[in-house]
């Protein structure tokens, strides 16, 4: 038998007034500061205080493993380890797995840092434990601590009229700040928005606009007085494509109802299974593809090809985006990790406006390869779609980064 | 046999999934952690029954992917029996999924999780008589916990279809008993 919903809640009122008794409601220390959060007046300073304080412990965390150990790990010992130690120098295999040395006055130098050897077993290695790995660790941390807390949710109230603009609502913080450690989860997290519009919405702006825990602590490491430009002109770029994806692509942005659930206790032993399950993630799918995306850009250096393309593309890149045409080494190495492209810009030579440009085309830029299977798989018309306006995105974007540059007159 | 953990967001699914399976699925404070399905495998007497941690849905009325996922787990599996998990501190909705579930034929259990929150905000449910006028095994847990997982498990077997009119016939007679003794009382 089968019941309308009128007769179902009917038949539950009936069932829950014979075995549910409500005692007197009590304000407890828990609701007093669960409403102290989710109140706009006292909420949104405390938001920002949260995520300035998230941002603080990330930068701080990173920067001490990094520089205080690996750093000098990896530059003091293992590289001229390996140097010395591999065989072959100069040779194509020593060039790909160790180092790419230089020339300086005509002369073969090796590197002396991790960043500039360019090797597999180097810069390869170093990106992805010495640089990257700190810096998910403590990010994946920070975001259990918040996930278990149940502050998320808070955010989601808070933020809802922002996102309102640009055709999401405030759930869509949940996807966004997951992509802030790996895209591809955020990914899966636009199932909980409703529409096609909004998934949509949500998932191109991820893959274009988000950068992930990886790159963020590379760019952390490598360009920390430009992080907040870069950071400010992907923010930007996410609410102005929103805004226009939202104008432009048919169908409806639903108002969202959420429970807001109790603050709880975080139990350790569930925050240490969940730091150690997506860092283990990390390690098993992350570091591979650096290494061979180190290994693929190496070889396509050493048969000229990237040289070739950066010929090619070079119109497009020094006269529309204003970079210098080696950016195109990078821009390869993004598709398969973005860590690493932002690693290899550092070495290059440039004015500080040209990193800040190339860093959030590397961030805006295809998706890196494990992002694109995940979107793939959440439908190959939402790809193409996703595709065709990164396209658009990356082109006027970065031409209008360009343009801000020569308006201010530092480009 | 088939076992599917049913609920709607952020009643702690996962939880009873990883306590159940020894299993590592993502277990967070927030609505939608779980947006695909997780499957797991635990024992019931010595026999290997397959465990699914399905994502959290309002009714088996779907209105987005993740309950698309929850609602076509449900109707496409065969031989399923159906952990209904429950906020007790918000009994009544969760009923009405459960009750869903049970029009449709399905065998369930019902775990009223989360009895600590409920008892924080001063709500006393009484399971033995939820469970007499259901007809179903009705089970209180604080999964994080480990309470009342069990008891869970033991009940498991128990789980078995209802007629929706034997349950409307319950609550008219335990209604009609309490008119009964509040009309005494007078």
């Amino acid at each position: 038998m089968k019941l309308s919903p009128e007769e179902r809640w009917d038949l539950i009122d009936r069932i829950s007034r014979e075995t549910v008794s409500f005692g007197a409601y009590r304000h407890t220390l828990k609701d007093a500061i669960g409403e102290l959060t989710i109140k706009p007046m006292t909420g949104i300073p405390i938001a920002i205080a949260v995520m300035y304080g998230f941002w603080s412990v990330f930068g701080s965390f990173a920067g001490f493993f990094t520089d205080g150990f690996f750093v000098r790990l990896f530059d003091a010992y293992w590289l001229p380890w390996l140097q010395e130690v591999f065989p072959g120098q100069g040779r194509f295999l020593y060039t790909i797995m160790v180092d790419a040395g230089g020339i300086d006055s005509g002369e073969f130098v090796l590197s002396s840092n991790c960043l500039e050897s360019f090797g597999v077993l180097t810069s390869g290695l170093f990106v992805a434990i010495g640089i990257v790995l700190p810096a998910i660790l403590i990010f994946y941390l920070t975001l259990a601590l918040l996930e278990d807390i149940g502050y998320m949710p808070r955010l989601a109230v808070l933020i809802d009229t922002m996102l309102h603009k640009i055709g999401l609502h405030g759930y869509a913080i949940v996807p966004t700040i997951l992509s802030l450690g790996c895209n591809v989860p955020g990914v899966a997290a636009t199932r909980i928005l409703e529409t096609k519009k909004q998934r949509f919405i949500m998932m191109t702006l991820l893959a274009i606009f988000i950068p992930c825990g990886a790159q963020i602590g590379i760019m952390q490491d490598v360009v920390p007085d430009l992080m907040g430009w870069i950071l400010l002109y992907l923010i930007i770029g996410y609410f102005i494509f929103g805004y226009i994806l939202n104008k432009v692509i048919p169908g409806m942005a639903p108002e969202f109802l959420i429970d807001v659930p109790p603050y709880r206790r975080p139990m350790l032993s569930n925050i240490g299974k969940k730091v150690f399950g997506r860092v283990k993630g990390f390690f098993v799918v992350a570091i591979p593809f650096v290494m061979l995306g180190c290994a693929i850009v190496g070889v396509l250096y050493q048969f000229g090809v990237i040289r070739f393309l950066g010929d090619l593309l070079a119109p497009i890149f020094v006269g529309w985006f204003g970079v210098p045409a080696e950016t195109a080494g990078p821009l390869i190495a993004a598709f398969l990790r973005k860590d690493l492209a932002v690693a290899q810009l550092s070495v290059i030579e440039m004015t500080k406006y040209q990193m800040i440009t190339s860093v959030v085309l590397v961030s805006i830029y295809f998706p890196c390869v494990a992002t694109f299977a995940m979107m793939l798989k959440e439908g190959w018309k939402e790809l193409i779609g996703a595709l065709a306006v990164l396209a658009v995105t990356v082109f006027a974007y970065g031409g209008l980064i360009h343009l801000i540059g020569i308006l201010l007159g530092v480009a | 046999m088939k076992i599917l953990l049913m609920g709607h967001p952020n009643v702690g699914k996962s939880v009873f999934f990883n306590r159940l399976t020894g299993a590592n699925v993502t277990e967070s404070n927030y609505p939608g952690t779980t947006v695909d399905y997780t499957k797991g495998w635990m024992k019931i007497e010595g026999e290997d029954v397959e465990l699914i941690d399905v994502p959290g849905t309002f009714s088996l009325d779907p209105k987005d992917r993740a309950e698309e996922v929850a609602v076509a787990m449900l109707h496409e599996s065969k031989d399923v029996r159906v952990i209904s998990v429950i906020d007790a501190s918000k009994i009544e909705r969760g009923l009405y999924l459960a009750m869903e579930i049970l029009e449709e034929g399905y065998p369930l259990v019902i775990a009223l999780n989360m009895r600590d929150v409920a008892e924080d905000k001063n709500i006393v449910i009484d399971a033995g008589k939820l469970e007499w006028i259901l007809g179903v095994p009705v089970v209180s847990t604080v999964a994080i916990a480990g309470e009342g997982i069990k008891e869970l498990v033991s009940r498991i077997r128990e789980a078995k279809p209802v007629d929706v009119a034997d349950i409307t016939a319950n609550t008219a007679s335990t209604a009609d008993a309490a008119a009964g003794t509040a009309g005494g009382e007078v």
